[in-house]
């Protein structure tokens, strides 16, 4: 059922449709352990999807614009490609609005969250001109920015976002990402990545809220279907924690070859990110299984940083090495989770899986070291997408390897929360339980009067 | 809250820091010593006597709470909170006892995104139980839900609705909601002797103060 790609309803970007198929659950459901249809129990569904879709644009965004903000106020040359990846993120996320709420809303859409854009632009652009004004009013607009952005949405999805909720997540991401420019601007790094995994983490929040009010709204084009599921949740934890790691891992990757100041910070994060996903494995399979997976994991980030290392000795034979050592990476990162899936996912498939990823960032390195900076871009974008195809992946293998944990229903009746001692009867409305007069009588509670007569 | 979290994530940090494969940072080194970039190091070059803006949410302070005691002073309610799930028959769980209030524990936190739901009952066999005044709750009351750590939410009504006991909208009632809400349930109507159990239930809406 993961290879059929249902027809999202969302226009799904490129960089989202690229990643799944190559890196599927192996035919989860042939197994019989439970029923099939358990709603909360599936991983992937036209509401979980869509979410997921959300997931990927708004998180994007956010790595993007952290990365933009920091090129831009070091004036590299990759600035302009950083910032024009951004903008083909709003072109998507807009594309996204468009097909659930119309052209015009979508255009209205996209010319609200440029603006948004762009003050981020000027205030990077009053930061380095020592401006103060130019800051300050770079922040009052972002403040405007907010309650246009959340009257768009409110009015959008009919009052299920509220315009009050909405400016306040706004104001978090508006913050987050000041915040990180900030400390990055003023050599706080490790703050500058705390930030960024916050920020980037935070607009999952964001895409649930909208992909719960889309869903909510036109349920019939979504079979129904709830975005808020366990399962939903742990496909979206795991998405986060693995595109944090591509992105992570691509940016360290660029500080490192430019010798930056700030690349011990993002190594650091990258390696606080690894502690996440250890930590997600050692909730499934068990302190021992997630030793396992961070020591396979680690090595792999570190035969990356082998290959910056040959790369800026620029030393051939090292690279190759890195390489070489990468593809040993992958069959025993293929073998442990084929173990720990109990076969739902195939080492073969796996090692496919993660060749791409592995392709994917060295692609992105070189294009960086080679100054195509547009094509180091895209294949950044290409390697974050591709996690959320890793995702699914593990989180489809998890759900269908203990569906218990995800069971999780939603009550489907209300509470019995009354014996009637207090009430009239529907059979007779005017006999009272005995014991209840008794007792009223008795404490004196003669508000009991009220409320006979209210019934 | 936020203190708590950001101590966390200090903690995570530096053990993060601690953890770092020795062949990273050795590496992260030697690349420092043999930078083939030899154009010099692009850094922050802007002077840093600008103000840092005030006030930032580092943050959504919505990772919201396990309540332990929830406080109607509308209703002179003051009373504990216990764990309720959701029964084989699909119903959500009720408090073993009249006097406390049960929380559906597998769905919304208070004060995360989503309706957290509180069932009470009206009443026992026998006389009035900790939600009987439930109805008299008006828009604009408070309801003040504590957890163990001394955390404190308040919610503010903003409706109420009876509803038959069979076509209550259960799904919306139990369903995610962007904004943090808190749902209060308990019987009200004719009491049925042959299901045993009341014709309506009551439900107040509430959501949290800013």
């Amino acid at each position: 059922m993961n290879k059929k790609m249902k027809k999202a309803f969302i226009a799904v970007p490129l960089s989202v449709s690229l990643l799944i198929p190559t890196f599927s659950v192996a035919d989860a459901h042939g197994h019989e352990s439970h029923s099939k249809g358990h709603m909360s129990a599936e991983v992937t569904n036209p509401a979980i999807d869509l979410r997921a879709s959300l997931d990927t644009l708004l998180s994007e965004h956010a790595f993007l614009a952290v990365v933009a903000m920091q090129k831009g106020i070091d004036g590299k040359e990759d600035f302009e490609a950083a910032a024009g990846q951004l903008n083909q993120n709003t072109e998507a996320l807009s594309k996204a609005v468009a097909s659930v709420y119309g052209e015009e809303a979508g255009m209205q859409f996209k010319e609200i969250w440029s603006s948004h854009i762009g003050y981020f632009v000027d205030y990077v652009t009053a930061t380095a001109d020592n401006n103060e004004e130019g800051r300050k009013k770079a922040l009052a607009d972002l403040d405007g920015y907010r309650v246009k952005q959340a009257d768009f949405l409110d009015q959008a999805t009919e009052g299920r976002l509220k315009a009050k909720d909405l400016e306040e997540g706004l104001k978090v991401h508006v913050d987050q990402l000041v915040w990180a420019f900030e400390s990055y601007r003023t050599g706080d790094y490790e703050k500058a990545y705390d930030n960024i995994t916050e920020a980037m983490n935070h607009m999952f929040m964001t895409g649930k809220g909208l992909s719960w009010a889309i869903t909510d709204q036109f349920p019939e084009k979504f079979e129904n279907k709830s975005v808020d599921t366990p399962a939903a949740d742990l496909r979206a934890d795991l998405n986060s924690v693995f595109s944090t790691h591509a992105a992570l891992a691509a940016l360290t990757m660029q500080k490192g070859i430019d010798g930056a100041k700030d690349f011990e910070a993002a190594a650091a994060e990258l390696n606080e990110n690894t502690d996440d996903i250890t930590a997600a494995v050692e909730s499934v399979y068990g302190a021992e299984g997630a030793a396992q997976f961070k020591e396979i994991w680690s090595s792999h980030i570190g035969y990356f940083v082998d290959y910056v290392t040959a790369t800026a000795e620029n030393n051939e034979e090292g690279k190759q090495q890195a390489i070489k050592e990468l593809d040993e990476y992958r069959a025993k990162q293929a073998a442990f989770l084929d173990t720990a899936t109990e076969g739902r996912l195939k080492a073969a498939d796996l090692e496919e899986g993660l060749k791409v990823h592995v392709d994917q960032l060295l692609a992105a390195f070189n294009s960086y070291t080679g100054k195509d900076y547009p094509a180091a871009y895209k294949n950044i974008s290409e390697a974050y997408g591709h996690m959320f195809g890793v995702g699914q992946a593990m989180s489809g293998a998890i759900v269908d390897q203990f569906p218990e944990k995800f069971a999780g229903e939603k009550p489907s009746e209300m509470p019995k929360t009354g014996m009637g001692g207090m009430s009239r009867t529907n059979n007779d409305a005017v006999m009272w339980s005995f014991f209840g007069f008794l007792l009223a009588a008795l404490t004196g509670a003669m508000v009991l009067r009220k409320k006979a007569t209210n019934n | 809250m936020r203190y708590f979290l950001g101590l966390i994530m200090l903690v995570l940090a530096l053990s993060g820091c601690s953890d770092a494969k020795p062949s990273i940072k050795e590496n992260a080194n030697a690349e420092k010593e043999t930078n083939v970039n030899e154009e010099e190091e692009q850094v922050a070059s802007t002077s840093t006597e600008l103000t840092p803006p005030e006030g930032l949410t580092l943050k959504a302070d919505n990772e919201g709470m396990v309540p332990a005691s929830i406080e109607i002073p509308a209703l002179d309610v003051n009373t504990e909170i216990e764990k309720v799930g959701r029964l084989k028959n699909g119903q959500m769980g009720v408090p073993k006892g009249f006097d406390t209030v049960g929380w559906f524990s597998e769905g919304a936190k208070p004060g995360a995104p989503g309706n957290a739901v509180m069932a009470g009952h009206v009443d026992s066999k026998t006389g009035p139980a900790i939600f009987y005044k439930l109805e008299d709750l008006e828009r604009g009351d408070e309801i003040i839900v504590k957890d163990n750590d001394k955390q404190t939410l308040t919610f503010v009504v903003t409706g109420k609705e009876k509803y038959d006991r069979k076509n209550a909208p259960v799904d919306k009632i139990f369903d995610y909601a962007y904004g943090s809400k808190l749902n209060l349930i308990t019987c009200t109507g004719n009491f049925n002797r042959d299901e045993g159990t009341h014709e309506e239930r009551l439900v107040v809406y509430t959501e949290l103060k800013n």
